[in-house]
């Protein structure tokens, strides 16, 4: 088995900051996603280059707390579930939210790392639908999600 | 039978002119959301309030309409029930066509002016106050949670037109649009007092804003 990579983000999403949030856009799979600080934290210092130790400990000094090698093993699993981290060869170990917290105690002064992720809609479906009996030309367009195609009306 | 096309695809087949001209409308609006190059357009009523914008997003009969007419009643501007224009600098601006209230289960809709309700439209670009993403569940009381502004941020990028077309434009203005807004989530009971609560809140958490 290969020796596991160290975590690296991927560089073809479009990110913007939302104070210590990022909000990433994948635009291959059109899903948008949001970085709590934690994650966004240890997502922008995964260059493929460094350990997920080496990450804990920049964090530490970044953020003038202890920050734990298994805060940032976690933050890289669920970067890694968003499909946010270049492809590792290697699979990874499952981290347990509450070994993490049992580590750190309840009130750990970083927050968990947090990835909430969203389907970005097509135009149509964020557009207002059709009513019933409405001209339509596919389901999508009409609120009952029944396009008859046949008569070209929403049912 | 009256048949409309764009371009080369069938839009709308009907033998009620009035239908083909409503799905003419329907799909020009579509498209100019889809298309607007210096405008982001995300689906969700929006009212002026005390200088600042209110939006509410949400996707078809998410009662977005409702809860705006319920607002005009109690004194706020209308701009619009259909989609929040944001500009490159994250100024809200109107799209005040008359609100189409669905009056029943066939979803058809009634159009009315804002004037109907004692409501004045708005002209003027408003920066944004207050994000309110609600849906209705019957005998609720409107106690809402806060969102961060990135977790706010997604939720308007799941009601953005052209996310998938445009996404570095759409992401851009979302960012210039939340700066100093608060964001709002929870269930909603009846339109009438969900909006005096939200109203009251807005007030009380955004404040008039400052010249």
């Amino acid at each position: 088995m290969k020796e596991q990579q160290n975590p690296k983000a991927r560089v073809d999403c479009l990110s913007r900051k939302f104070g210590d949030e990022i909000l990433v856009y994948d635009k291959q799979r059109n899903i948008g996603h949001c970085l709590n600080s934690t994650a966004a934290a240890a997502w922008k210092l995964c260059d493929g280059n460094r350990s997920t130790s080496e990450v804990a400990g920049i964090l530490t000094q970044q953020l003038s707390a202890p920050v734990d090698e298994s805060l940032v093993q976690l933050a890289v699993e669920e970067l890694a579930k968003a499909r946010l981290l270049v492809e590792a060869e290697a699979p990874r170990r499952r981290t347990s939210r509450r070994d993490v917290i049992r580590t750190l105690g309840i009130a750990g002064a970083i927050a968990l790392p947090l990835v909430t992720s969203l389907v970005a809609p097509t135009p149509a479906r964020a557009a207002s639908c059709q009513a019933k009996g409405a001209p339509c030309v596919s389901s999508t367009q009409c609120c009952s999600g029944n396009c008859n195609t046949n008569s070209g009306k929403c049912h | 039978m009256n048949i409309l096309y764009a371009d080369n695809v069938r839009i709308a087949r009907n033998a009620d002119l009035d239908q083909v001209l409503a799905a003419l409308e329907t799909d020009l609006h579509r498209y100019t959301a889809e298309t607007a190059p210096s405008m982001t357009f995300l689906h969700a009523g929006v009212v002026g309030w005390q200088g600042r914008a209110i939006l509410l997003p949400g996707l078809s009969l998410s009662g977005k309409t409702t809860l705006v007419r319920e607002m005009l009643r109690l004194g706020a501007t209308y701009y619009s029930d259909e989609f929040a224009v944001v500009d490159n600098f994250g100024m809200v601006h109107p799209f005040s066509r008359p609100l189409g209230i669905r009056e029943d289960s066939t979803f058809a809709q009634t159009k009315y002016s804002a004037e109907t309700f004692g409501a004045a439209s708005g002209t003027k670009p408003l920066p944004l106050g207050a994000v309110v993403l609600c849906n209705y569940e019957a005998g609720a009381r409107w106690k809402p949670v806060s969102l961060s502004a990135g977790q706010g941020a997604l939720e308007l990028m799941g009601n953005s037109i052209s996310i998938r077309t445009k996404p570095h434009h759409t992401l851009r203005r979302i960012q210039k649009l939340v700066k100093g807004a608060v964001f709002l989530k929870g269930a909603r009971g009846e339109a009438r007092e969900s909006a005096a609560s939200i109203l009251n809140l807005a007030t009380t958490e955004i404040g008039p804003e400052t010249e």
